[in-house]
């Protein structure tokens, strides 16, 4: 056909294809597709977040605080008596609120004559600053597994040759007279690249195991929430 | 068919002054629409562009000491360049007789995050775009099925009690699929058990990215940005030291403190104490009595990675998280 | 080696001579790879958060393009299969043009897998240490740059003893199409392999991904060189046979029965067993979550598939009209269903479940557009080379006045 038969004048006829050509590159000089970047600002992260102090820091001694004293235990106790039980309403140490279980009486853990320390099975006195020989009493597997590092924390270093490690005992974590750990509030959640909406509910849909034979699977259940 | 001449003089078109200008006008045009596509690179930021040295450099592998020290001081004086601080960088090597082992206790987990961010602390990640070696997962009761997992939950306080909470960071797998897929072997486990990345020689393909079935590593899509005054300075070769953009990364059990005999950051952190970490060919070490006396699990044990990093659980488990209710009068005979 | 100097420089001049549509045809194309290769540049600036990919879907647009290609390089080995081992001669004639497709299509294939890297100056570390046999991806780059280099010689070697007036020695070439046609399975099952040995990717790990693989590419790629014949055929002087396009809607016909066949296979197993490995093709299918991105894309791939498989089997696809509506289908419902709807569901939900959408940028379309653009460019060059060439038009002969070697 005729393209290939007459070249000369063809070629001489597309001096417009330079020309688009400069046309396409005087346009992409001016950057026209800019790139916005989607990059969100960085979350400020609390410095909490970040602190490996522990939740709690007990003195480990027998020392109570009160209107600006601070006092040994026995400084008062020796003196004064304390009730055999403590099923009533206590009269000092109104701060102290019990929660732990069916263990109720004081003297379960606080040692009947010696206030400064605590009480074993037998009546003996154990050591303030050995509270995880009181708590075994009863978290018999609790203390087993933290004897051995299962539980609880360990800090500094894993190679005790290279360095110091530390242990926490019980009641650095948990308060005695409410052991459960205390709730906290949760970092920052996750802010990737090009996440989109993330919605925190996404639970419908999802069987509950409890109720597997009441409303049969998820339509039932998601029905049931809205 | 065309004739003969024709395709002749189409061959060999004739040489006239006219065409010469139309050819020279034709590559002018050419050259210039090439640099004018190409314009957006005056924009390039002089740190990405690999220097002679840097593009010369050997695989970690293949460096004698020299070259390591010629690689660790460059690396410091680009620190310094970009952060203005002096960094101690180093490259410690895994310790003979030791395979490091995580395990973690989700029955004492409460979810807090805490861990996440000692993590990207510790371990200089990009906090825009933020990269983060671990995911906190909130996960229904009843199930481990990841897909009910929640992510992105910000609750005004953790634990929710009708929730347990699982995190996930790189399982440093026996049997690492990444390491498989590399195609550059960029990434390989080192004798601690502790896969590592060159960040020099990745070419940034996310093959691992793919493979890795604990979704545990990143890529730098960006250049990272990490505040002034935030740079961890002290940084190995292998571990945390600023990357570059376009390279993979991942966690690496901190062993720019865990091969000097640290424990890692995010356990460091850990207010509940469930992150538990330790030499695991030692029999007294913790790990080894958990592996031994709890019930542990391992996550998707069917894709035969080995991960060594184990989940447990207490015997009274998922009480923990429950208040304890005040007791009645008479209840506790 | 003067000739082959010449012989290049021949072909160099050549790919500038046309008629206007011929070069408004480049312009578009050049207009269109400058363009791509603009945002390119602004990728290696920025980094890859220029595309759409995230930590959670880290393969996208470029790896899906990849993967269709690489079926469409393929899909060579069905012209030559029926020529060589069958003796059809009715597609003698058309081989090369298939070849010169791989061609121009691995190209692509190349160029795609390099915009996807993070490091693209670091690509000699290939080179230095190379992870194979461990890496399915090492295969890739033997298997690909193999079926280059193999498809090169025999398109290359054909078109130049054309030019110099020689006959082909056989022994030049036979085997080299007989090692192609092996290889040309073999690209599709590597690179599907790529995807399939992933266990931690259970939308991927299935046995039945590398067949599909290749039944969609023996569907897409015949369709497509049925398209490009009949605008050889229009645009120059090579006589394409309606009969080679006939042979060539076989090909097409089997490999979209045994396409459809296969989807229905992997869609059976995945939903009715219903386990929890179900949730990315959920997500591509019938949505997740209220996440559904894909979900008008796979179906619209599958009424096209559906459409083009039932056309084709019609007796009236015989007429061209129809043969060519059925083959675009194939090729968009392929390129659908084979790119995105293959590469990104394995990213979403998160193997930790979490679900991220992916949503190419206008960036890594004008990048893909480019690749696209720069691939029809070189094929359209080499067609424009090789049809003059190939029918003894312009030969060392005829440029000096003596043959070649004299």
């Amino acid at each position: 056909m005729t393209d290939d038969a007459r070249p000369a004048t063809a070629q001489r006829g597309h001096l417009w294809v330079p020309a688009v050509l400069l046309a396409i590159a005087a346009v992409l000089v001016f950057d026209p597709v800019p790139f916005s970047s989607p990059v969100p600002a960085a979350t400020e992260v609390p410095a909490w977040a970040t602190d490996t102090t522990p939740v709690r820091r007990p003195t480990l001694e027998p020392r109570y605080a009160a209107a600006g004293f601070e006092y040994r235990c026995s400084d008062c106790h020796a003196i004064l008596p304390s009730p055999v039980e403590t099923d009533r309403v206590l009269t000092q140490h109104t701060e102290i609120e019990l929660k732990h279980g069916i263990n109720t009486r004081c003297f379960n853990c606080h040692h009947r004559t010696n206030r400064d320390a605590f009480v074993d099975d037998l009546g003996h006195e154990i050591p303030w600053n050995q509270p995880q020989l009181l708590c075994a009493k009863c978290h018999g597997p609790v203390y087993r597994d933290w004897q051995h590092g299962a539980h609880g924390r360990t800090n500094g270093f894993w190679d005790t040759t290279r360095g110091e490690q530390s242990r926490r005992k019980c009641i650095e974590c948990h308060d005695p007279h409410q052991p459960p750990f205390p709730p906290m509030r949760p970092a920052p959640p996750p802010r990737t690249l090009r996440m989109g909406h993330q919605g925190y509910e996404k639970s419908h849909g999802v069987t509950d195991p409890l109720q597997l034979h009441v409303v049969g699977g998820a339509d039932g259940a998601s029905e049931e929430e809205h | 068919m065309a004739s003969g001449d024709g395709s002749q003089s189409n061959a060999a078109p004739e040489l006239t002054r006219r065409g010469f200008l139309t050819k020279g006008a034709a590559a002018v045009a050419g050259v210039s629409a090439v640099a004018a596509a190409l314009s957006p690179l005056r924009h390039l930021d002089p740190d990405d562009v690999p220097s002679i040295e840097k593009f010369l450099q050997a695989h970690y592998k293949e460096m004698i000491t020299e070259d390591k020290e010629r690689v660790l001081a460059r690396i410091r004086k680009a620190v310094e360049r970009r952060h203005g601080v002096t960094p101690n960088v180093s490259d410690p090597p895994p310790l003979d007789g030791v395979e490091f082992v995580y395990g973690l206790n989700i029955s004492r987990c409460i979810g807090c995050r805490k861990c996440v961010h000692a993590c990207v602390q510790e371990n200089n990640q990009s906090r825009a775009p933020e990269l983060q070696y671990i995911r906190v997962l909130e996960m229904e009761k009843g199930s481990i099925d990841l897909e009910t997992a929640e992510h992105h939950y910000d609750s005004a306080q953790v634990p929710n009690p009708d929730k347990y909470y699982m995190p996930v960071q790189c399982h440093q797998c026996k049997e690492p699929p990444c390491v498989k897929v590399c195609p550059v072997e960029a990434t390989w486990q080192e004798p601690d058990g502790i896969t590592v990345i060159d960040y020099d020689w990745c070419i940034g393909c996310r093959y691992c990215e793919a493979a890795c079935p604990y979704w545990a590593r990143r890529f730098n899509f960006a250049k990272s940005e990490i505040p002034d005054g935030a740079l961890n300075p002290d940084m190995a070769y292998l571990s945390n030291r600023p990357r570059d953009k376009g390279v993979m990364e991942k966690c690496t059990y901190c062993l720019q403190r865990t091969r000097t005999g640290r424990l890692p950051a995010c356990l460091e952190v850990c207010p509940t104490g469930s992150r538990k970490f330790g030499n695991v060919l030692d029999p007294d070490s913790e790990i080894a009595y958990i592996i031994k006396h709890k019930r542990v699990y391992v996550l998707k044990e069917d894709v035969g990675t080995l991960p060594r990093f184990f989940y447990y659980f207490d015997e009274r488990g998922s009480r923990y998280h429950e208040p304890i209710a005040p007791v009645e009068q008479g209840d506790a005979t | 080696m003067k000739t082959y100097c010449t012989f290049l420089w021949d072909c160099f001049r050549l790919s500038f001579v046309g008629d206007w549509r011929y070069h408004l045809w480049m312009t578009v194309l050049t207009t269109f790879a400058l363009v791509g290769l603009y945002a390119y540049a602004q990728q290696l600036v920025h980094g890859l958060v220029t595309t759409g990919m995230t930590d959670q879907v880290s393969w996208g647009l470029y790896i899906a393009n990849f993967t269709y290609l690489v079926g469409l390089a393929a899909a060579a080995a069905m012209l030559v299969i029926p020529v060589y081992i069958y003796r059809n001669m009715h597609l003698h004639d058309v081989v090369i043009f298939g070849e010169l497709l791989a061609v121009a299509v691995i190209l692509m294939c190349l160029l795609f897998v390099t915009v996807d890297l993070g490091r693209p100056d670091r690509f000699m570390h290939l080179f230095w240490r190379f992870n194979f046999p461990m890496s399915m991806l090492t295969w890739d780059v033997i298997a690909l740059n193999g079926y280059l280099l193999l498809n090169l010689h025999i398109c290359g070697y054909l078109i130049y003893c054309a030019y110099c007036g020689r006959k082909p020695s056989k022994a030049f070439y036979i085997p080299f199409v007989f090692i192609a046609i092996v290889w040309a399975i073999s690209i599709h099952t590597v690179t599907a392999f790529l995807y399939v040995g992933l266990g931690g990717r259970p939308f991927w790990n299935s046995a039945i991904i590398a067949p599909r693989f290749l039944a969609s590419a023996f569907a897409a790629g015949p369709a497509f060189i049925i398209i490009t014949l009949q605008i050889v055929r229009r645009f120059s002087r090579h006589v394409v046979s309606d009969d080679a396009l006939l042979t060539l809607r076989h090909i097409v016909q089997v490999a979209m029965i045994i396409n459809m066949f296969l989807l229905a296979c992997e869609v059976f197993t995945e939903f009715y067993t219903d386990s929890a490995h179900v949730a990315s093709a959920h997500y591509l299918y019938l949505g997740l979550h209220g996440h559904n991105a894909l979900v008008p894309w796979i179906w619209t791939a599958i009424a096209m598939n559906l459409i083009a498989t039932g056309m084709l089997l019609l007796p009236a696809s015989r007429s061209l009209g129809l043969l060519n509506a059925a083959c675009v289908l194939s090729i968009v419902g392929i390129w659908i269903e084979k790119g995105m709807g293959l590469i990104v569901p394995a990213f979403v939900p998160t193997p930790l479940g979490e679900l991220v959408e992916y949503v190419p940028t206008v960036h890594e379309v004008l990048v893909c557009l480019g690749i696209w653009a720069f691939g029809l460019l070189v094929y359209t060059i080499f067609v424009r080379v090789s049809v003059p060439v190939l029918a003894g038009e312009v030969t060392y002969a005829k440029r000096f006045g003596r043959p070649a070697g004299a």
